[in-house]
Parts: structure tokens; C-alpha cells; sequence
């Protein structure tokens, strides 16, 4: 019994760490319409900005809003110069291809100029563990859990209540209709895109010290975020959150109860499962992306 | 439809091509001694046939496979399993390797194939991600350590471990290729597939089974890339989880857009850009990833069609500035 309240536990942390990575991929796909294959990327330049700031003396708490903004402002670089140019509009052939060399390019870039050796990053919180009611969480995975939830809850009420945010889901309903009420749609798209960036960069900071900076390390979270984000059905906010915990919770079952080396399978596995049973998610629209 | 090419072309000016490619594939080989350069050029051929089994999908039906290394890892691994744990010969690893990707292409395409954009190549990625999870965990494929040491690397008299007759052979087998394929394009399969590319919903209501016609073309490119997963074997000399990695289909897919999707030859000149041009400028293999993202990156936004576009737009100008100064 233990062991399964504590695998629960583990389980909703992990999920709240997904899920930041998740809302910033749905976003992009809800107004962009294209699928972010170089969210990864960013994920990892989000640890490594927090890396270099370390190295210059900024404390891991303020490190950690600042690489957000570093990210951000690398996203939107790359949406004025590229996607911006080569991608709305167009069809998703080009996104895939695009999006994954954009990816491929950024991986590089970090492998060249740091290097690609795992680089543990420091924080505060070390390896405390806390213990609540006799069961242990680390303190650096209940600090995750907590600024995950913030973040998330911020965003939501930012999107509902604010002009900005209801001209995001403008967009994602119906751009043309948007661009007809008068509503500046590039500007939202750069928003957009610049924001679920700067999630994943947020997440990448926030997730570096338990797993340290390497170059690919967004590449096993993203799969994750990707098979969440489809569970949860590809644009939706509350679908995204839910598939999280889903995902969160059946990855730590199956670390605990059936095998670690095969875990990183479970999550394609899902994935596939997930897109061949339910393509439109849980909570998604239902979409035309089949046959 | 002009992307089809040279459909009713004469057999002559065929036989033209293929007699030119054997010149060309006799000249290297006789000219050239160095083992190094040999072979490389054998192990650009064999990335020229993968890459010309993911432009099948990326080109023929217009979907992004990065799964489409599952089939040619399966290519590396059979025959490298089939010599060292049964001892068979090399060309029965081949066949197996090809019959099994054919059968799970059936199995996969089946299952994947009704969804298509990103969605297909969510799934297909996901494929290469269990699939090297699973070469990773096994016994039979060696772990993480892989398979190496192998003894005898031969297609029936013709030792590959000899730089010269390594690259005759994977150079013959990429034209015999080359020409099976242009078979297929001027076939009735082939334009079934370029209509369904073009507009699948316009190929549905002229009696066209779009998902079959998408079926068929997966299951022809699977035993192509096993092909030539077997192919690289003599190079590369080792086998481990890294042949599943998708970083080997976005390699293939990248000499594909260089050299032109549309085009039957196209994925041959982007592999030999790809494999050559870093060896020539002594790159490091970062930033060979790091030059051809961002030239991919170009192409997509300048030359959605590759470089012959490119080459084809400057020809056009060129012509055009001449007759306006004439």
C-alpha cells in the first residue's frame, strides 16, 4: 500500500512536469496548426540557459524566470526569420520537415558551442527529500509540482479573462473568422508560439537538475509531451492537463511495478495506441487527419 | 505531372542511362585504388538506396516516414543475428531481412497508414522509438554493446570485404534499383500513387483505394531500406541500436530534398552531396548536422523542389536574359 500511494505520488509530480511541456506544444499546434517537432529543442535550451546563468553567479530562483525569457527570445528569432516565413499556410509536409531541422540544428549548436556531455546543474533544493504524512518526495520535484501548478493555473486564467488570451483561442477556433473581426492574427500566432516555447524552456530549467543538461535530453520528454498532447486531443488546454496525469501516473506504474529499462518504449507505445484508438483524444475536437 | 518524368521514354534512351551508369560504376571501380574512397562511395550507395526508400513515401505519397528506419535496422540486424547466432551466410540474412520488413510493412502500414500529416509520422517516429528501446534490450541483438565481428561478408562469389567488389556490388544493386523503380513510376501503381499524393480525395472518387495504393507503397519501400541496412554492413562493420535511431531517416530524408523529391534520381545526388561533400571539407559530424538542417531549412523555403529546381530556375534565367539582350 505504500509503495502505491508513494508510486501515485511520484506519478502526479511527473505529470505536472509533462504537463508544461504539453500546454506549450497544444498551444502552438492550437494556432499554428502545425505540430512543434523542435519543442524538444527548446526544452533543452531552457537547461542550458539556466546552466550558463549559473555559471555567471545568478542564484538557480532567479535563473530559472530568465531562461524562460532567453528561450522566448530564441523562439521568436526563429518565428520572425523562419517559421513565420515558411510555415503558416502551408501544408504540414514542410512543418514536419522544417520543425525537425530546426531541432537537429539547435541540438548541434549546443553539442558545438558547450559540448555533449551530461552537465549536472545545482539547486538549492539538492536532494532533500521531505516527508508528508511518512511518505518522501524530493524537494526539488515538490518545487517542480508547485510552480508547474502556478504557471498552469496563471496561464489559464490569463487565456479566460484577458483580451490577449481570448484572441489566442479566437485564433485557434477559426483564424479566418478571427482575421475578419479585426483581430491581428500574425501577432497572436507569434505570441503563441513565442509563449509554448517559452513553456518548454520554463519546463527544461525546472526538470534540469534531476535528470542534468545534455543536448538531446528533450527528446524523450517531448515524445512524452507529444503522446500527452494527442491523448489529451491536439489543442486542447484542459485535455492537455488531464493527459498529463494520465501519462505521469501509468509512467510511474510502470517504472515501479513492471520494468525501468522499458519504460522509454511505454510512452511510443501509448502513443501509438493512444493515435490508433482515440485519434481525436480524450478531449480534442474531432479532426479530419485520417482517411 | 511533369514530376513524373520521361513516363513513355524510349527503351533505348533507357538502355542509354543504364549503360552510362555501368560505365560510370566500372570507372570508379577500376580507377580509383584507394580503399578509403571505395569504400565510401559503396557506402554512399547503400544511404542512396535508403534514401531513395524514403522518398517512395516522402515523394510518392507525400507523408514524413521517420520510422522508415525500423526497416532498415531490421535490414542490419538480420543478417548480423543469422551469422553469428546460426551461421548461415550473409545473402540468406539479406532475404530474411527483406521478407521480414515486407511482412511487418504489411502489419504497420496496415495499422498506421489511415492516418496521415503529422499524425503518421508521430506514430512512425514512435515505431523507431520502441524499436530501439527493444534492440536495446534484447539478447539476440547484442544489447547496447551490439553485433560486430563478423566473418564473412560475401554475396555469393563476390567478397564485399574487398574495398573494389564492396562498391561493384552495392553500386550494381543501386541501379538495378533505380531501374526497378522507374518501372514502378511509369506503372499504373505509379501514377495511382502520384494522383493519391496530389489529391487524395479526388483519387478516392475516380475509384482509386487510397489507402491500399499508400499500403503497397510502404511495403515496397520496406524491403529497400532493409536492403540497404544489409548494405552498410561491410562499412560500418558493426551493428547496434543506433541503425533504429530516427536520426537516420531525417539523414535519408534531407539527401532526398537536396536532391529533389519529385525527381527519381533526386535522392541519389542528395546522398552523394550528403556522404561526399563533408568527407571533402573534413567536417565534424555536428556540424555536418548543423549545415544541412540549415540548408534544409533553405531549400524548403526557397526550392521547395531541391536543388534541380534551383538549378532549373537559374537555367530559365539565364535563357531569359539572353534573349533579352539578343
Amino acid at each position: 500500500m505504500d509503495l502505491f500511494v508513494q508510486t501515485v505520488i511520484n506519478g502526479l509530480i511527473l505529470g505536472s512536469g509533462y504537463a508544461l511541456v504539453a500546454v506549450g506544444l497544444t498551444i502552438i499546434f492550437g494556432t499554428l496548426h502545425i505540430v512543434n517537432f523542435a519543442h524538444g529543442a527548446f526544452f533543452a535550451l531552457g537547461a542550458y540557459a539556466v546552466l550558463t546563468l549559473q555559471n555567471f553567479g545568478v542564484p538557480y530562483l532567479l535563473a530559472i524566470p530568465l531562461a524562460a525569457i532567453v528561450v522566448a527570445v530564441i523562439g521568436y528569432a526563429l518565428e520572425l526569420s523562419i517559421v513565420r516565413r515558411a510555415l503558416y499556410d502551408r501544408g504540414e509536409h514542410g512543418s514536419i520537415i522544417i520543425t525537425f531541422a530546426i531541432s537537429q540544428a539547435i541540438v548541434s549548436a549546443i553539442i558545438l558551442v558547450i559540448g555533449p556531455d551530461p552537465i549536472p546543474v545545482k539547486s538549492p533544493f539538492g536532494q532533500t527529500a521531505m516527508s508528508v504524512f511518512s511518505y518522501f518526495i524530493s524537494a526539488q520535484r515538490l518545487f517542480i509540482a508547485g510552480t508547474a501548478l502556478v504557471v498552469l493555473v496563471g496561464f489559464g486564467l490569463w487565456l479566460r479573462n484577458s483580451t490577449k488570451g481570448q484572441q489566442i483561442l479566437a485564433v485557434s477556433q477559426n483564424a479566418k473568422g478571427a482575421l475578419y473581426s479585426g483581430i491581428n492574427v500574425p501577432l497572436i500566432r507569434s505570441l503563441s508560439f513565442i509563449l509554448g516555447v517559452a513553456a518548454a524552456g520554463l519546463a527544461g530549467s525546472l526538470l534540469a537538475p534531476l535528470i542534468s543538461a545534455f543536448p538531446t535530453m528533450g527528446d524523450a520528454n517531448v515524445t512524452i509531451a507529444f503522446t500527452v498532447v494527442i491523448l489529451g486531443g491536439l489543442g486542447s488546454i484542459g485535455g492537455a492537463l488531464l493527459g498529463a496525469l494520465v501519462i505521469g501516473l501509468s509512467n510511474a506504474f510502470f517504472e515501479t511495478y513492471v520494468s525501468v529499462s522499458w519504460t522509454p518504449a511505454l510512452g511510443w507505445i501509448l502513443v501509438i495506441l493512444v493515435l490508433l484508438l482515440w485519434p481525436q483524444g480524450l478531449l480534442g475536437k474531432a479532426q479530419l487527419n485520417r482517411h | 505531372m511533369k514530376a513524373l518524368g520521361n513516363r513513355s521514354g524510349l527503351p533505348l534512351k533507357q538502355l542509354g542511362l543504364i549503360a552510362f551508369g555501368g560505365l560510370l560504376i566500372a570507372g570508379i571501380g577500376l580507377g580509383f585504388e584507394s580503399a578509403f574512397l571505395l569504400g565510401l562511395a559503396a557506402y554512399t550507395c547503400a544511404f542512396a538506396i535508403f534514401a531513395l526508400s524514403v522518398n517512395i513515401m516522402l515523394g510518392g505519397i507525400g507523408e514524413v516516414p521517420l520510422g522508415q528506419c525500423v526497416f532498415f535496422g531490421i535490414g542490419s540486424y538480420a543478417p548480423a543475428i543469422v551469422m553469428q547466432q546460426g551461421g548461415y551466410p550473409f545473402e540468406v540474412g539479406i532475404l530474411i531481412g527483406m521478407t521480414v520488413s515486407a511482412f511487418l510493412a504489411i502489419l504497420i502500414g496496415w495499422l498506421t497508414l489511415r492516418l496521415t500529416g503529422a499524425y503518421f509520422s508521430i506514430v512512425s517516429w514512435g515505431l523507431s522509438g520502441v524499436a530501439m528501446v527493444t534492440a536495446l534490450n534484447l539478447e539476440v541483438t547484442g544489447g547496447p554493446l551490439g553485433l560486430f565481428g563478423f566473418t564473412r561478408l560475401a554475396i555469393g562469389p563476390f567478397d564485399l570485404s574487398s574495398p573494389k567488389v564492396y562498391f561493384i556490388a552495392s553500386a550494381v544493386i543501386l541501379l538495378v534499383v533505380l531501374v526497378f523503380l522507374a518501372h514502378v513510376r511509369s506503372s499504373r501503381f505509379g501514377n495511382a500513387l502520384e494522383s493519391t499524393r496530389q489529391s487524395s480525395h479526388l483519387a478516392q472518387s475516380l475509384g482509386i483505394n487510397v489507402f491500399r495504393e499508400r499500403l503497397k507503397a510502404l511495403v515496397l519501400s520496406a524491403p529497400i531500406a532493409a536492403l540497404a541496412g544489409s548494405l552498410c554492413i561491410p562499412y560500418t562493420q558493426i551493428v547496434t541500436p543506433e541503425v533504429m535511431s530516427v536520426i537516420r531517416t531525417v539523414d535519408a530524408l534531407l539527401a532526398a530534398l537536396i536532391g529533389g523529391t519529385s525527381l527519381l534520381i533526386g535522392p541519389v545526388i542528395g546522398a552523394v552531396i550528403f556522404t561526399i561533400l563533408p568527407q571533402l571539407m573534413h567536417f565534424d559530424a555536428n556540424v555536418k548536422v548543423l549545415v544541412f538542417s540549415l540548408l534544409i531549412i533553405f531549400i524548403i523555403m526557397v526550392a521547395p523542389g531541391g536543388l534541380h529546381q534551383l538549378y532549373k530556375s537559374a537555367v530559365a534565367r539565364y535563357r531569359h536574359g539572353k534573349k533579352e539582350r539578343a
